[in-house]
Parts: structure tokens; C-alpha cells; sequence
């Protein structure tokens, strides 16, 4: 054996060469607390991406740190991420450096964005009283192409029971797979819901489904229904 | 008086017994065959169903084009407001017909390609295309179109190419056409402004990657009528 043999760990660890990835606050507090919450909600971005496939514009609404941005990003070449929440932002910002990603922070109440092939929700409706949900929704199709596609995730108003306190301070809104379809039915010709339990996304019995994901397409013109 | 634990549970099964009214379900010459020779079959194709049936089924009113036996009609007709299936296999269309006996189910035997049979909230076809000749297929997709209401939704499957390997020396005879995600994917989007693509192993739907799925299942919704792409 010579002497200089190179240990090919040290070979694969040359080609990662990259700035280190400092996390914000509210990812550090789930890893420390709860770090299977990573594993489902990356699972939930990877499933809206794969549906919208490659090629189209994202908006991530309520983008947190960005992690989920992220897959959008690889998934489909291009995400714009926004939160009113700064500091997360400011993570997302300094963590995802990219062409293909932008983040911003914004009150999507307020905002005006442009418009997008595709609009990413995951976990923003269950903390909008229920009084201004329609504004909401309404919002999401101002930002849509006519054939634009919303993708909407929440957790299952059956599972609250088991949530944690932290959880349910923030739940004010909280939808059963019946009244989040009759709800987006009103504004999208299109809905497809599906539940998820864990990393699995599935079409099975929705009361026992812990998390629903919905996948809204061609909204309507003109108003609810 | 007979009231052993064995005559008690008797009893009981003979009420549970008692409620399963209607006639005996009579399998034609394909389910079988494939129920004899495969009987794992039975699972993932109701399973394919059943996927269709959770995404466009639902209140609506559906044509099922290629429904032979009309294995999967109670799925997808379990929540629908009307079915209809068609086929121009005479004899499974026979053992379709002498199964169901509803006024909002109904079969037709016909070559369905270039005919339309109204207008329909969902389209459904699952392992059809892959036997129509790759010069016939956009027959398939425009037919489907043309049988669809402007918001209709159709949900088309068919075995992944990348699967043929493995696939019997029967199966192989018979798919003259098969595609990758790919394609598939490419060919749905000249018919349909919106196409969501999965990817099936057993009887689990996924998006994992594409090419290691045994089976694709693609979601088309909102048709393209005169505008095809």
C-alpha cells in the first residue's frame, strides 16, 4: 500500500464546498422540539412541485425560511418567496442564494405581486379567521394565470386534538376535507383533495387523514359560485 | 334447546347472512382468467379505479372508454350521478350488462374511437392507450376531449415503458404503444390546459421518480376544444 492513498471520503467532501447554512429561529425550534415536522413538510413542497412540474412560476405564500421554497425552486426552475414574518425572510434571503429563487417580505393582503402559473400555500389558512378567508382565496386567484393552479395544505380539523399547545394558538381557522372542498369549489372549477398522514400523500378516507392538501385549478371568473 | 357457543355463532353469521341480497356477481372470460392466473391483479387495478373515482367521480356524470367486464363500474359509479362504459369486446361487454341492472348505468358496445356519447363531467381510461397504434393515438385523446364538458377532468392510465422488461410475453403483445412520463406527460399537454402526472407501484399512487413507477395515472382537466396547442 502507498503511502499517499487518499481517503475518497475526503475526495466526495472537496466537491460540497459551500457556504455552511445557518437555520432561523422558528426551523432550529422545530428541529430541537419536533424534527419529524421537517421530514412531512418537505414531503408536502415535494409533492406540489412534482404536480406543477417543471417549467412554470411558483409564488410560496407564507414561505417561513424558505425550505420548501427551495424543493419549489429545484422542482420547477423558478420560486418567489414571500412571509410578513422578517426574520424569516432575512433567513431564507441569506440561506437559498439562487437565480431561481427571490424572497420577499410582504402582508399578501396588501401585496401585489404580478401573476403566477402556480401558487403554493402550506399551513396559511388555518391562522386566517375564517371572516377573511374569501378575501384570502380571493387574493390567491388575483395572483393566478387563467389556467393557474393553487395548491393549498392545512392540518385536518379531526387531528387538532392531538396538536400541541404551541400548535393550536395558531389554529384559528381550522377545516374538515368537506368545508375546505365546498369552500374552494365556490372559487376554482377544479379541486382535488388529497390527505396526508406523515411523509405519505394519499386519496384514502379524509377524517383520518391528518394534514389535507388541496390542488385547485382554473379559477372562476366573475365570483364564487 | 340447543344454545352451544358453536349453534349461537351460527346464528349470528345466518343474520349477517340473510342481508346479502341480489344475485351471485358472474366474472366473464377476462376477470377469470386474470383472477385464476394473477389474482394480485384484482388489487391494483381496483386500486387504479378507486384513484379515479376520489378525482373526478364524485356527483358527476362519467364515461369510462375500454371498461370491458366493467370491473372497476362500482367504483367509479359509487358516487357519480350517471355511468357509462364502453367496449367493443361483445362478450365482456355481455357479462357488464348482465351484472348491472340500474337506470343510471349503462354500457355500450362500440369501437369508441372518434365517437362521442354526450357531454361528460369525466372521462376515465385506464390501460387503453397503450394498445391503440402510436398513429392512432391522438384519435384517443381528441375523442376523450370531445366527450367532455369545458371543465371535465379525465384520468387516463397506462404501464410505464420502463416496466415493459418485465412485463409478460401476453402484455407485450398486446402494448403497442407504451410511454414513458415523459411523453405521456408531453402528449396529454396537447389536449389539456392542466395535467397532473403520478406514478404508481402496487397499489400505492405517488410522485416519486418517474421511471421507477410500474404504472402512470395522468389527471387532464380542463380540455383544449379548438385551441389545441
Amino acid at each position: 500500500m502507498s503511502s499517499t492513498t487518499i481517503n475518497p471520503w475526503l475526495v466526495v467532501k472537496e466537491g460540497m464546498r459551500l457556504e455552511p447554512i445557518t437555520l432561523g429561529s422558528h426551523v432550529s425550534y422545530w428541529i430541537r422540539h419536533s424534527p419529524r415536522r421537517l421530514l412531512y413538510s418537505q414531503s408536502y413542497y415535494k409533492f406540489a412541485g412534482k404536480l406543477i412540474g417543471p417549467g412554470h412560476s411558483i409564488l410560496d405564500l407564507g414561505c417561513g425560511e424558505g425550505l420548501g421554497t427551495w424543493v419549489l425552486a429545484k422542482e420547477c426552475g423558478r420560486a418567489q418567496g414571500v412571509d410578513f414574518d422578517a426574520e424569516a425572510i432575512d433567513a431564507a434571503k441569506t440561506n437559498w442564494q439562487s437565480d431561481a429563487i427571490q424572497f420577499s417580505c410582504e402582508d399578501f393582503f396588501e401585496a401585489r405581486l404580478g401573476r403566477f402559473d402556480a401558487i403554493v400555500a402550506l399551513d396559511v389558512i388555518e391562522h386566517i379567521p375564517a371572516d377573511h378567508s374569501e378575501k384570502w382565496i380571493r387574493m390567491i386567484q388575483d395572483h393566478l394565470t387563467e389556467y393557474g393552479i393553487a395548491i393549498l395544505g392545512t392540518p385536518n380539523i379531526t387531528a387538532q386534538q392531538y396538536a400541541s399547545e404551541v400548535a393550536r394558538a395558531g389554529h384559528v381557522n381550522l377545516y374538515s376535507g368537506d368545508r375546505l372542498r365546498d369552500q374552494l369549489k365556490r372559487h376554482f372549477h377544479q379541486v382535488f383533495l388529497f390527505g396526508a398522514n406523515d411523509e405519505v400523500v394519499h386519496t384514502g378516507y379524509l377524517p383520518m387523514a391528518h394534514y389535507l392538501i388541496a390542488v385547485c385549478c382554473r379559477k372562476r371568473q366573475g365570483g364564487p359560485a | 334447546m340447543n344454545q352451544t357457543p358453536s349453534f349461537q355463532a351460527r346464528q349470528q353469521w345466518q343474520q349477517v347472512r340473510d342481508r346479502f341480497d341480489g344475485p351471485n356477481w358472474r366474472l366473464g372470460k377476462h376477470w377469470s382468467y386474470n383472477l385464476f392466473v394473477d389474482p394480485k391483479r384484482l388489487g391494483f387495478v381496483l386500486s387504479r379505479y378507486k384513484f379515479a373515482a376520489k378525482m373526478a367521480c364524485a356527483g358527476c356524470d362519467v364515461l369510462e372508454l375500454g371498461c370491458s367486464e366493467g370491473i372497476g363500474t362500482a367504483i367509479l359509479a359509487e358516487s357519480a350521478r350517471s355511468y357509462t362504459g364502453v367496449d367493443l369486446d361483445t362478450e365482456a361487454i355481455r357479462a357488464a350488462t348482465e351484472n348491472w341492472n340500474q337506470p343510471a348505468i349503462r354500457f355500450i358496445e362500440d369501437d369508441f374511437l372518434g365517437k362521442v356519447y354526450g357531454q361528460f363531467d369525466s372521462v376515465v381510461s385506464l390501460d387503453v392507450i397503450e394498445h391503440i397504434a402510436i398513429e392512432r393515438e391522438h384519435e384517443f385523446f381528441e375523442t376523450m376531449v370531445r366527450n367532455l364538458a369545458d371543465e371535465g377532468i379525465a384520468v387516463i392510465g397506462t404501464p410505464n415503458q420502463t416496466a415493459g422488461v418485465y412485463a409478460s410475453v401476453a402484455s407485450r403483445e398486446g402494448h403497442i404503444n407504451l410511454y414513458t412520463a415523459d411523453r405521456f406527460r408531453r402528449t396529454i399537454e396537447q389536449f389539456f390546459h392542466t395535467v397532473f402526472l403520478f406514478g404508481m407501484n402496487d397499489e400505492i399512487v405517488h410522485v416519486g421518480f418517474e421511471p421507477m413507477a410500474h404504472y402512470l395515472l395522468a389527471v387532464g382537466c380542463n380540455p383544449k376544444k379548438g385551441d389545441r396547442a
